[in-house]
């Protein structure tokens, strides 16, 4: 296998993942396939300057991030977003007593599992502001370090960070009030400390 | 040894692999000898793996997929539908 060859199909293998991040970056699905596919056609238009051997799903993601914040950033229907109110830190972990576990499914052997679903999930993650929405995808969903998020979104580290907290415990907040739609918290339970 | 304060505030750094190794053992430390702390620490693994595992279910179309290949050229993947 020529080394183009080895390229394009390790592309080819993180195209699921470039494409569900796209999906939550984009919130729906012809933008998400648009990003993926420009990626995908500046990645292979750069191969010669892509070394060989180094982390070749970062570089895609890199492309991709850039690519979202120039080109669909100007797209977002809602204007950008820049405030979230502060959240209590640990906000999620404070009120497990409220959670009804009864109420998930008994046989469920992973409750974590149980208690959220799919759409739960990625609602809660398209729901963030943008500012917070890409530090949390590419943290907690892809598992990149602060500095290659820093390098991919164009900020500070030390802004990373700070996006990230701030984005994370407002999720945390956003699938509380999912598990509240669903009738899975009784706040009663919660003791007054 | 961290103490709990010192332990939550840091929570998320061990949890993203960004702390110093030094660090991490004295987070670790107190993990070890802490239950509220530990049970924190569970809590938000567990939180992150959910988040990665339910947020990559997208279906993803094979006509989508062909797409991306031809971004390569039919000389060099051909035009094999299918994951």
């Amino acid at each position: 296998m020529t080394t183009r060859e080895t390229f394009a199909n390790d592309a080819m293998s993180h195209a699921p993942q470039l494409f569900s991040t796209a999906m939550r970056m984009t919130r729906n699905r012809a933008d998400a396939e648009d990003l993926v596919q420009e990626t995908f056609v500046k990645a292979w238009r750069a191969f010669d300057s892509y070394q060989q051997g180094t982390n070749l799903r970062a570089w895609l993601f890199r492309i991709m991030t850039n690519t979202y914040i120039n080109k669909y950033h100007a797209k977002q229907r809602r204007p950008q977003e820049t405030e979230l109110d502060d959240v209590e830190e640990l906000f999620l972990y404070r009120r497990l007593g409220a959670i009804d576990q009864s109420r998930i499914s008994p046989s469920a052997e992973d409750q974590m599992m149980a208690l959220f679903t799919d759409d739960d999930i990625k609602r809660a993650l398209e729901d963030l502001p943008e500012t917070f929405r890409l530090p949390v995808l590419l943290s907690d969903v892809e598992g990149f370090s602060y500095k290659e998020i820093a390098e991919m979104t164009g900020v500070p580290i030390g802004t990373v960070m700070s996006r990230l907290h701030r984005g994370r415990k407002a999720m945390q907040k956003l699938l509380y009030e999912f598990a509240k739609d669903r009738g899975l918290v009784d706040e009663s339970r919660l003791e007054d400390n | 040894m961290a103490d709990c304060k010192e332990t939550l505030d840091e929570l998320y750094r061990y949890l993203d692999s960004e702390l110093s190794p030094g660090r991490a053992d004295e987070i670790v430390s107190h993990l070890k000898v802490c239950t509220d702390c530990q049970g924190a620490f569970e809590f938000h693994a567990d939180l992150h793996r959910v988040i990665r595992e339910k947020s990559r279910t997208d279906d993803i179309s094979p006509a989508f997929l062909d797409n991306l290949r031809s971004c390569f050229g039919d000389d060099v993947l051909g035009s094999n539908s299918g994951a």
